[in-house]
């Protein structure tokens, strides 16, 4: 079953008077299963960003379609998209997006209160995801008395405990040293075996040969992408830095 | 380096950093304005040669206009020093070392100096005029011509400009040199540790709000009300810090302790956002609302002292023209009265609202009906002002024919509850066969206002005589209280034929077999009254244009200061899911609690200190209660207004930093 379906995404930008364009995506299409775990991978300025707010529904494209579960979300109204995004989508974020004047367990109780559920529901869906993570003894704490890895992490919990569609995440080891990424890459694996679906953009080759499917975006379109399979990490990540090497030095010939 | 370099990054600075410097400035300049203005006024030839309670009036002015503007320049530039850390550390590691740095804030401060000087200065000379205008309206004289400008003035304002500048300069000078250069370039951002709760300070509070209000709703008497109303004052000042920096944290923490209250969508966001909130405004919140209570009982006072001066002038002389002979022979009352009669027939006029009466009054202290007058300060609080009648007086005023045996008397006490059957005075015990409801002399209330007065009518002259002979004893020769007739009555004429009365009326006292006295006249003594409370409202105008500017530079840059540190929450909240229009619903509401919370504050401590300060006016002899609730509601809903405004345009500058 196909959770997140994107046809020929368009985006252009123009700058105010309106005598500039760039085009940051092009012609995207893609889709991903439920239980995928995809990485999408591409050099800055590649469109990365702009599909993934786009996928966030924090921007609108030009021209195309975006797909969850069948709902075009490129239609739904202002006023319902906030909580759309909140029921449907878990969101990672390279810099943790904690708020500071929350202790940690506030910060992943925010999505459900601003839901409007219940205190004794919250209790109970936090128990297995503090387990999961390991986070069950910091949470009375504040986000500036822990480390990155564990802000993270908290970050994780934060997404998962609305039992998304899909998790979101962006550069997610990207401020983490390689301790912690590890750790979050392994979460992520373990999550992405429970049937969670997770969209995730990076920059790290490591962080993509952990994925089960690489997508690779060049110039706003899809350019090549690399299923893992029966690949091991490693193998993975050695196809993936060929793949990048391929693109940068001179892609368009040899595609 | 180039010669005028520090001067050129001097003035970029101040340029680049106009947001937070402009209105710096701008309040440097009109504090320079006030104080030259104060001064001028102090120093003014017109002002000198008028009586000194005036003169003494606006030194006062000055003096508080000094005090309040060094310790809120200083406070409001240490906030922008502050502020601009991060600019500092970075001139450091881009090469500048410290005493360069020193020599750029050095230039900055100069050219604030010279800005505020410059414009000031002039503003002053010329408001100084219009101000000069407006105090001789106030105490309607009338106004002289000319413009004169005043070295005095100049040099003073000079001066304490110069002191307050280099005070300043010197506190940068510090903050700069303590700190690491890595430590100015993350200046701005420490602090956001969640405070603690501290319980002894938010009991102290609770405690010395609690006494200052009980003292303030408590207190009868009006001459205790007046060393009683600094205590509370305070205390109520102690308590407003601490409830504000402590008590205000204590309260949301337990809120969110309470989570089925916590989580809450509506109270979430606004707990946890209040409680940072208030750690780092909590002082300035309490600042603007000690602002605004002072602003708000010196406008009111002063508004209704000035509006009911008729009153006060009718309440310390209940009749136009008062005269107070010291004879109380049927011979002597009678030469009075012809001789007041012939002199108010020469001018046509005729006597209105005649009250006349002989009394004896002395000043008594004492408990359960036995008073004597061997006076000590402790007893200050039991003193009573003690009134002695006679019947054939009370009886023709009354039209009554009461009658009383020698040591019986007819009691009126006013709004004192008297229980006891027998009341003695220096060992003359009286039985009480009546209490009164009611007396002559509506103007008499005047005498309950120092101290509660009971008016004694007993069975003739001879007793108030054997009164009057033992309180003589007690007093000594120097002190003691004569028996004295009183004649009351107005005038239906202008000022200045009542003067002349006055005057003719005073030429008599002791010519011939005239009795001696006094007279006085509330024409003849309403320009000293005019200059009182005219001065005192124009005071009361003038310093709470100053409160409230101060009050208006606090709002903005808590606005900016909130702006900043919102901003990247703001982001957060919107990645994690909440619309915009929830943002700023929150975010609003928060603010507006924030900003309203000190206006609220300010509003329920003038509610508590109502009364007493009405006893205290009572003292300055404005006893219309209703006249001064009037002009309290008026001005606080004046300043509600003014205060709505300065937040919604301080708000714009803030939502223009937040998106």
């Amino acid at each position: 079953m196909e959770v997140l379906t994107v046809n020929s995404l368009k985006k252009v930008y123009t700058t105010r008077f309106g005598n500039n364009h760039v085009q940051a995506l092009s012609n995207t299409s893609f889709s991903v299963q439920k239980g995928e775990y995809v990485a999408i991978m591409g050099e800055s300025g590649s469109g990365k960003s702009t599909l993934l707010n786009i996928l966030a529904s924090l921007d609108k494209p030009t021209s195309g379609e975006v797909l969850l579960n069948g709902k075009n979300i490129v239609g739904i109204s202002e006023k319902e998209i906030s909580a759309f995004r909140r029921e449907n989508l878990g969101f990672v974020f390279q810099d943790f997006n904690l708020l500071d004047t929350f202790s940690l367990l506030d910060n992943i109780f925010l999505p459900l209160v601003l839901s409007g559920k219940s205190y004794d529901e919250m209790k109970e869906r936090i128990k297995p995801i503090a387990k999961k993570l390991a986070i069950n003894d910091i949470l009375t704490k504040f986000p500036y008395e822990v480390s990155g890895g564990e802000k993270q992490r908290v970050a994780v919990a934060r997404a998962l405990i609305t039992n998304p569609q899909l998790i979101l995440a962006d550069e997610p080891t990207g401020s983490l040293d390689s301790h912690a990424t590890d750790h979050l890459l392994r979460l992520f694996g373990e999550i992405n075996d429970d049937g969670q679906t997770i969209v995730m953009v990076t920059h790290s080759i490591k962080a993509a040969s952990c994925a089960k499917r690489v997508l690779f975006i060049k110039d706003g379109e899809v350019f090549h992408e690399l299923y893992k399979a029966s690949m091991s990490d490693e193998e993975l990540y050695h196809k993936i830095s060929d793949t990048l090497t391929l693109i940068a030095t001179g892609g368009e010939r040899n595609a | 380096m180039h010669k005028l370099f520090y001067q050129k990054l001097a003035a970029t600075n101040i340029k680049n950093n106009s947001k937070m410097y402009l209105p710096f400035i701008l309040t440097c300049i009109g504090t320079v304005m006030m104080y030259y203005i104060m001064v001028s006024l102090s120093k003014n030839n017109d002002i000198l040669e008028m009586n000194g309670s005036l003169r003494s009036m606006m030194e006062l002015g000055a003096f508080v206009i000094a005090i309040f503007s060094g310790i809120f320049l200083f406070y409001t530039n240490s906030f922008l020093v502050k502020r601009r850390k991060k600019e500092f550390g970075l001139l450091n590691i881009l090469g500048m070392e410290k005493k360069h740095i020193s020599r750029v804030v050095l230039w900055e401060t100069l050219y604030t100096f010279g800005l505020s000087i410059a414009i000031g200065l002039p503003g002053g000379m010329l408001f100084s005029k219009l101000m000069m205008l407006l105090l001789y309206k106030l105490l309607s004289f009338e106004v002289p011509l000319g413009f004169e400008i005043s070295s005095q003035a100049i040099l003073s304002t000079v001066l304490l400009f110069v002191v307050i500048f280099a005070l300043t300069f010197l506190n940068t000078l510090g903050q700069i040199h303590l700190s690491k250069p890595i430590e100015l370039l993350h200046g701005s951002q420490t602090g956001e540790r969640e405070p603690k709760t501290k319980w002894i300070l938010t009991l102290l509070g609770i405690a010395c709000l609690g006494g200052g209000y009980y003292i303030a709703v408590t207190t009868k008497d009006p001459l205790s009300a007046l060393t009683l109303f600094f205590v509370a004052a305070l205390l109520v000042i102690i308590g407003t810090y601490c409830l504000f920096t402590t008590g205000s944290i204590a309260l949301l923490k337990i809120l969110r302790r309470r989570k089925k209250y916590y989580y809450k969508t509506s109270h979430f966001i606004s707990v946890s956002g209040m409680m940072y909130r208030m750690k780092q405004n909590a002082v300035g919140l309490a600042n603007i609302c000690i602002l605004a209570t002072i602003v708000l009982v010196m406008l009111s006072t002063t508004i209704s002292m000035y509006i009911g001066m008729e009153d006060i002038i009718r309440t310390h002389y209940p009749r136009n023209m008062i005269s107070t002979t010291y004879d109380i022979s049927e011979n002597g009352v009678q030469t009075v009265k012809d001789r007041v009669g012939e002199i108010l027939e020469s001018h046509h006029l005729e006597a209105k609202n005649t009250l006349d009466y002989r009394y004896l009054s002395f000043a008594a202290s004492g408990e359960k009906g036995v008073y004597v007058v061997d006076m000590n300060l402790a007893d200050i609080m039991n003193i009573k002002s003690l009134c002695f009648i006679p019947l054939d007086d009370y009886n023709r005023l009354m039209n009554r024919s009461a009658s009383l045996n020698e040591n019986e008397i007819l009691l009126f006490t006013g709004r004192d509850v008297y229980e006891d059957k027998t009341l003695s005075v220096l060992g003359h015990t009286f039985s009480v066969k009546e209490q009164l409801e009611t007396f002559f002399g509506d103007g008499d209330e005047h005498m309950q206002v120092y101290y509660s007065t009971y008016y004694m009518i007993v069975k003739d002259v001879d007793v108030v005589n054997e009164i009057a002979e033992k309180q003589k004893e007690a007093y000594g020769d120097d002190d003691f209280e004569k028996f004295i007739y009183y004649l009351g009555f107005d005038l239906d004429t202008g000022n200045e034929e009542n003067i002349q009365v006055y005057k003719e009326i005073s030429a008599a006292f002791g010519v011939d077999d005239y009795p001696d006295g006094n007279v006085t006249s509330s024409v003849a003594s309403r320009e000293s009254f005019y200059q009182i409370y005219g001065g005192l409202f124009f005071l009361g105008i003038f310093l709470g244009a100053l409160f409230i500017m101060a009050t208006v530079l606090i709002i903005y840059y808590k606005q900016i200061s909130e702006g900043y540190d919102d901003k990247n929450r703001f982001v957060i909240m919107q990645n994690v899911g909440m619309s915009k229009s929830e943002i700023k619903h929150a975010i609003h509401s928060q603010i507006l609690t924030v900003f309203f919370l000190p206006l609220i504050a300010a509003g329920v401590h003038i509610a508590f200190a109502f009364p007493v300060i009405t006893k205290l006016l009572a003292l300055l002899n404005l006893t219309n209660v209703s006249l001064f609730a009037w002009c309290t509601v008026g001005t606080m809903l004046v300043f509600a207004i003014f205060y709505a405004i300065v937040y919604a345009l301080t708000a714009k500058v803030y939502y223009k930093i937040v998106s």
